[in-house]
């Protein structure tokens, strides 16, 4: 027994820290970059989400701190060690794959004793072992099915217990809730965010999901094509994206742009090409007269009213459209506008809806408050109009 | 009456196709079971139904050889014979199919040479091999110059079954066994081998049976003694008993016996792995 634990802990002692350092990080496939100079940190027991579309890298950057992949350049550390060339136990990470790979051929018990199969930990105490960790994962009473034999979430929580028996000090989560209904999806997630907070180590989990990772992270890192986009915490990635893309990709944002027409401390003036004015209280970046610049304000922070014939948009922070779509989503209703060239998005609180509704032709001006309006440090380039950028909540 | 249209009769492509099944199934067990019947002959029988006096005295004729060759010598040729072939096939396929997973240079040109060796004409090869041995002053023998034409039949076969199941293989299988510790040795024998041993049954199979009934590869390069399928021929030509039908029933039952040793030894792994722990 002391004699398995010291072997358990030998090359992975739990102590040590599952802080992540990536420095210059890049994998090259053939000639194209799949991940370029990446700099992140990931600090110590915290539940870090790589978001991105697919193909933006996320996957790769998790395959290479695993071990499953060699980078072409750069730097891997998880806690004072360097890890390139190292074997995941040599790490200390642990990987629960996309698909499972659940073992089809061992029994339950047999996949979750797999790796102290692999140290020669004779059978009793490996079974035992096994044993405690289904336990804990409460599929001990299923302990001899074969993995066909179990349901998508079943089968989830297997590859759990197989992954922790490792007493890793990384848990990394390649898209973990994608193969799950909509129902075990939400019961999963919240057995993850319990679970890492129970182990106290690093998790970090790809996902495409905004509402996944802003619900489970500590830390959101925003990828697009190889590149880190803004890596912060959930809240102020939601309410202060960097970038129009990282506010497109969350989602709940309307990006809007326009040249600088004034600019004093606290204070910014835009215009957008369509002559509306737009205020806001400061900018991230120093603000050059003339220079286009965007920004964002959240959906729900958008007040409709219907226009009057003959009124003209005069007032700063309005816009004015035409109603394209209402969805109703229980809480709020989701009003889609036409501006005439680009689309805006008003999250009407039922109440509000309710008490004076809009319907499919009207033309309304939405306006909202310059304490609301978010300055972006890029000006927006377009690419308003590709699906992902409105994941549609 | 919707119901009644769902639930209607068949079409009449189903009763075409059955037809032509059925034929299908008399023609490929029909001729079998005649010489299954007709071995069983008696003494005073021909070589045509129907039936007189059942016995097995024609069995007894084929394993004592007075008048109808050496049968026995050629299944003692013949069966060491598959079972080598069988077994290089095993071992040639699967370690290629490992080699071809990852790609190396010239892999393309190494498996259509290996896959051309099934469109060469068996007895053009046979030659081939006869006319190169005596060139190079050798001698040939069922265990030598048979064994290679045979697998150059039998080996592309298993290539392409192998190629077929590695490539369906999931790399995350052993991308979770080196994640949990595993050595690359111990990721094959614990994980890969084990998924991919079914696979590895039906390529014995072919090997076996590729091997035991193979004519053209054979003739020539089997030397002075023969295997079983032209020790057949022989006495087609210079028997004329009954004793050629027991001879059929043997081998078929032979053949009959592999396959069966070969899917209950599939389910006998998968039970024992489902209980052990």
């Amino acid at each position: 027994m002391n004699n398995t634990a010291s072997k358990l802990t030998g090359t992975t002692p739990a102590a040590e820290s599952g802080e992540i350092r990536l420095i210059g990080l890049s994998k090259k496939f053939g000639s194209s970059y799949a991940v370029e100079n990446i700099d992140l940190t990931i600090p110590h027991g915290s539940y870090c989400c790589l978001l991105g579309p697919s193909g933006c890298g996320k996957t790769t950057i998790l395959r290479m701190i695993a071990g499953h992949e060699t980078p072409t350049s750069g730097e891997i550390y998880i806690g004072e060690q360097m890890v390139v060339g190292k074997t995941p136990v040599e790490r200390g990470t642990a990987m629960m794959f996309q698909s499972y790979a659940l073992f089809p051929h061992l029994s339950i018990l047999d996949n979750v004793a797999f790796y102290l199969k692999m140290r020669s930990v004779g059978k009793e105490e490996r079974r035992r072992k096994a044993e405690e960790m289904l336990r804990r994962v409460q599929l001990h009473h299923l302990k001899d099915r074969m993995p066909a034999q179990l349901s998508g979430g079943q089968q989830q929580r297997v590859a759990l217990a197989r992954s922790l028996i490792t007493n890793p000090r990384v848990l990394l989560l390649d898209e973990p809730l994608s193969a799950l209904d909509e129902f075990l999806r939400l019961k999963m997630r919240g057995e993850l965010k319990s679970l890492q907070n129970e182990l106290g180590i690093t998790f970090v989990h790809v996902t495409h999901t905004q509402p996944e990772a802003i619900a489970l992270a500590d830390m959101v890192v925003v990828m697009d094509t190889g590149r880190i986009e803004q890596a912060d915490s959930a809240n102020v990635i939601f309410n202060s994206p960097k970038t129009p893309y990282v506010a497109r990709f969350m989602g709940g944002q309307n990006v809007l742009t326009g040249t600088v027409e004034s600019s004093s401390a606290g204070s910014l003036r835009l215009k957008a090409a369509n002559g509306a004015i737009f205020e806001a209280a400061a900018a991230l970046a120093p603000a050059v007269q003339g220079s286009p610049m965007s920004i964002s304000v959240r959906r729900d922070r958008i007040t409709l009213r219907k226009r009057r014939a003959g009124e003209k948009t005069a007032a700063v922070n309005e816009i004015s459209g035409v109603v394209e779509a209402t969805e109703y989503q229980g809480s709020y209703v989701k009003v889609t506008l036409d501006l005439g060239g680009g689309v805006f998005v008003a999250n009407v609180s039922d109440g509000d809806y309710f008490a004076e509704p809009v319907g499919r032709g009207d033309p309304v001006t939405a306006s909202w408050r310059t304490a609301d309006v978010h300055t972006l440090a890029k000006a927006d380039t377009g690419s308003a109009n590709e699906s992902f950028l409105d994941p549609g909540h | 009456m919707s119901t009644a249209q769902s639930y209607g009769p068949r079409p009449w492509t189903f009763y075409v196709l059955a037809t032509l099944f059925t034929l299908f199934v008399i023609f490929l067990y029909g001729p079998m079971i005649g010489v299954l019947i007709l071995s069983f002959q008696g003494p005073s029988a021909s070589l045509v139904f129907p039936l007189r006096e059942p016995s097995l005295m024609w069995f007894d004729e084929l394993f004592s050889p007075r008048r109808t060759g050496d049968v026995v010598g050629a299944f003692n040729r013949s069966l060491p014979l598959a079972f080598l072939v069988m077994v290089l096939t095993v071992l040639i396929s699967v370690t290629a199919g490992f080699a071809f997973r990852r790609r190396f240079k010239g892999a393309t040109a190494i498996f259509y040479m290996a896959i051309a060796s099934l469109i060469v004409p068996g007895l053009v090869l046979s030659i081939g091999i006869l006319v190169t041995y005596r060139y190079l002053g050798l001698t040939a023998s069922w265990y030598g110059s048979a064994l290679g034409a045979h697998l150059s039949w039998a080996l592309p076969f298993g290539l392409l079954i192998m190629f077929a199941i590695l490539g369906r293989l999931n790399p995350s299988y052993e991308e979770a066994a080196h994640d949990l510790g595993a050595t690359k040795w111990q990721t094959v024998k614990e994980v890969v081998i084990p998924i991919v041993f079914p696979g590895m049954i039906a390529v014995a199979l072919f090997g076996f049976t590729l091997s035991y009934d193979e004519f053209p590869r054979s003739w020539l390069t089997v030397g002075t003694r023969n295997t079983l399928p032209l020790e057949i021929w022989t006495m087609t030509t210079n028997v004329t008993s009954p004793a050629l039908y027991a001879l059929g029933t043997v081998t078929t039952v032979v053949s009959f016996m592999v396959i069966a040793i070969a899917l209950s030894s599939i389910f006998l792994i998968q039970r024992k792995r489902s209980r052990q722990t």
